[in-house]
């Protein structure tokens, strides 16, 4: 049977944060421990692109089986549990005391670590990057390290016959659609319509005795985190000032003011 | 004679301008619900009868136009101001009916600091209204979920409760005086005073109409001083449900006013709160004076921790996380999308019942739903209003539509679990009804309700809109089964 991975990052809400909240402590990073953690935007594209593969296999006969991997603490297992009830066979949490949040080559690194280690797979899927951390280099760092051809801003898969799989996603030049031969590593972007699936009650009540498989970083690494070779290192954040720059008309009477609007903004675009 | 579309549209062009008459088809179908039939409106499918016109009205002379017009010509006139009903008071029972729009009718007329009210016209949001007042140091003290989206008059036309409610109290006891219009024309106005004891309390005619009686154009609400300076919020997780029941009546018979009390079942907090770790939350926020605010979180914390299974959690938590509760189109927006990618729709009812007996109303409705009804995803809730004698509760609750067409979504899981609670809640002695207003679903049950009392309701309507012609089938059904009351 074939493997597929999804590799996935849960991460604070950030829309639950107000702008008094994005304050960096000495340590560049932004307490967030005061709100809700969610599924990484892209991540959940790709996890349900797995799922929809998954069940579209079963009528090539040729199913896949499912892992589901993530490196996070143990609120991450809540995640994990509801991939269980949506039908991932093995769902493993990899536990980094260390933050990482910056640090794209040990996200790869462990990842990597993790399918040498714990079974060839023939296809990995994840988000193309993560709302906290917004490298985009997870995916392409780990296929490097795993010889694995990526392709990036994947928007759908398919499976075919031959165990070949349908690959649509965006370029520079528009859509491309290609078929590919696993083993490869595909980078999620923006999928339309791909919220993640929400399993039944029932379905959690007949999983919710599997167990999650929890590793730790040391256990993954042979040496330790620090002996990681980062290509970037962060040294300052600071907001990024996002207002749209604008023009208030306040002269002329309100006809005036639509005309001046609609010349000078409108005419053109609608 | 009944008119035709056209002809009513034609006879609305004689009270108000052209530009004031909306007949775009894709306005009416969208004006055809609300958000009780959320999974058609995402849809777009829209099985309800289709409008003649929506009526944007800017005075009282235009709305009583409008009224004595379709009153005259028997039409039937939805009246609505920011469209954030869910309970399908908006739907529009009677193909050409009149959807009445006050939202245009949008002035605060006055701010009275020094008698501590505010007279504004129905349209004015809520939202505008208290971001205003907050910055001269008041507020209305009403902040509903739907702040965002709702406007004065349907507020008050539904009875509305807010998130500080514990506090403030519901709309009904901010609520000074108020201008209303009856379909007949008659132009009502109740002056603004503390308080009078010249009869029954007239306000309540209005107050809760749901439309169904006539048109709210203006209200006076009292004002209160902001002082978020002095806030102080509370948060723990608590083992057992019937405890945390226990816990908010130690607190309310203890003589306690919070702005805000709530308790999550772990099933709705885990919505809400990853540390939650599938106990039970309790949540209260104190307000006011400094002085006040500080004893009563003392006597809340007290209180709470008397009971087994208590665990404090940090209040910034709390804090944070209130800040960003409210639901405005851009999380419409969002749920919209989601569930068109998943079939995953989530949905609330709100009850309320004695302290004797909202514990066996949560547990067994809880109970037959996931019994009864199938692909539930979540079912659980939270009470957020608590009273001297009782509480609220807020059932929360998600489903997946599995093998079912747009249209038949409503009776296969909707109504059937509006049903079951209904059923439990008229069972045990509460209410069907905490403060959404009865709408077009829950009007079925609207007998089990009232019981000897519907005799009142009734005769209210009769006496108000003999005709028939406001909100058709809110309140009191117009086609009802008596043995199927979730087939509609």
């Amino acid at each position: 049977m074939r493997r597929i991975l999804g590799c996935f990052k849960v991460i604070p809400d950030l829309e639950l944060l107000s702008e008094e909240d994005w304050i960096a402590d000495d340590n560049n990073l932004v307490d967030t421990s005061f709100v809700k953690s969610t599924w990484n935007v892209f991540d959940e594209s790709a996890l349900e692109l797995m799922l929809r593969l998954s069940e579209q296999s079963e009528s090539l006969n040729e199913p896949f089986s499912m892992d589901a991997v993530t490196i996070g603490d143990k609120i991450s297992e809540k995640y994990l549990k509801t991939l269980h009830a949506l039908g991932i066979d093995q769902a493993v949490r990899i536990e980094c005391r260390e933050s990482i949040q910056f640090s794209p080559e040990i996200v790869s690194g462990l990842l990597t670590e993790y399918i040498r280690q714990k079974g060839k797979q023939d296809i990995i899927v994840m988000g193309t990057k993560t709302a906290d951390g917004s490298s985009g280099k997870v995916p392409q760092l780990t296929a490097e390290k795993l010889g694995y051809p990526c392709v990036t801003q994947v928007i759908a898969i398919e499976p075919m016959e031959q165990n070949n799989i349908k690959i649509t996603n965006i370029t520079d030049t528009g859509l491309c659609i290609q078929t590919i031969c696993p083993p490869c590593v595909l980078a999620v972007g923006e999928a339309p319509g791909t919220c993640l699936s929400v399993p039944t009650l029932k379905a959690r009540m007949n999983t919710k005795a599997k167990p999650v498989e929890v590793y730790t970083a040391g256990q993954l690494l042979k040496g330790n985190l620090s002996d990681i070779q980062k290509e970037t290192v962060l040294t300052e954040l600071t907001a990024v000032d996002e207002k749209r720059c604008g023009k208030v008309i306040c002269d002329g009477s309100l006809e005036e003011q639509i005309e001046i609007l609609y010349q000078s903004y409108l005419k053109g675009k609608v | 004679m009944v008119l035709t579309r056209e002809a009513i549209a034609e006879g609305l062009g004689k009270i108000v301008a052209c530009n004031q008459i909306v007949t775009d088809e894709k306005v009416l179908k969208e004006s055809s619900l609300d958000r009780y039939r959320k999974f058609e409106q995402t849809h777009e499918v829209y099985t309800q009868p289709i409008p003649a016109a929506v009526v944007y009205a800017n005075s009282t002379e235009e709305v009583k136009k409008v009224l004595m017009y379709a009153n005259e010509h028997g039409i039937n006139v939805v009246p609505r101001t920011g469209q954030s009903a869910i309970e399908g008071g908006l739907e529009t029972a009677r193909e050409n009916s009149i959807v009445l729009d006050g939202s245009g009718m949008n002035q605060v007329i006055a701010v009275d600091e020094y008698n501590m009210q505010v007279t504004a016209q129905c349209g004015v949001p809520l939202q505008e209204l208290d971001d205003m007042l907050r910055e001269q140091g008041l507020t209305t003290g009403h902040s509903p979920q739907s702040k965002p989206l709702a406007q004065l008059g349907g507020l008050v036309a539904t009875r509305s409760i807010g998130q500080f409610s514990t506090l403030y109290g519901g709309i009904e006891d901010m609520v000074v005086g108020m201008e209303v219009i009856f379909p007949n024309g008659e132009v009502c106005r109740i002056k603004n005073i503390p308080r009078r004891a010249a009869g029954p309390d007239i306000r309540h005619i209005a107050i809760g109409n749901e439309g169904a009686l006539c048109f709210v154009t203006e209200v006076t609400l009292k004002l209160f001083k902001y002082q978020p300076e002095n806030n102080i919020f509370l948060g723990y997780t608590i083992e057992d449900m019937k405890q945390g029941f226990d816990a908010l009546r130690g607190v309310m018979a203890e003589g306690f006013k919070p702005s805000m009390a709530r308790l999550y079942d772990a099933a709705d907090a885990s919505l809400h709160f990853d540390w939650a770790e599938d106990k039970n939350v309790l949540i209260f926020m104190a307000e006011g004076p400094a002085g006040i605010t500080k004893a009563t979180a003392e006597g809340i914390d007290r209180i709470i921790k008397g009971f087994d299974g208590v665990n404090e959690v940090n209040p910034k938590i709390i804090e944070k996380w209130f800040a960003g509760l409210n639901w405005g189109p851009e999380e419409i927006a969002e749920e919209k999308e989601e569930i068109l990618a998943t079939n995953n729709i989530g949905i609330t009812t709100e009850v309320s019942g004695c302290w004797d007996c909202i514990y066996e109303i949560y547990e067994s409705a809880c109970r037959r739903v996931l019994e009864e009804v199938p692909d539930m995803t979540l079912m659980g809730g939270h009470s957020s209003h608590s009273y001297i004698n009782g509480t609220n509760m807020y059932f929360v609750y998600y489903y997946n539509v599995v093998d079912c067409p747009v249209e038949e979504e409503i009776t296969k899981y909707h109504n059937q679990i509006n049903r079951i609670i209904c059923e439990e809640v008229i069972k045990y002695g509460g209410s069907i009804v905490h403060h959404h207003g009865l709408g077009k679903a829950r009007a079925h049950y609207v007998w089990e309700e009232y019981g000897s009392s519907f005799y009142m309701l009734e005769t209210l309507k009769k006496a108000f809109d003999p005709n028939g012609i406001m909100n058709m089938g809110t309140l009191i059904p117009v086609n009802h089964d008596e043995k199927n009351p979730w087939m509609f």
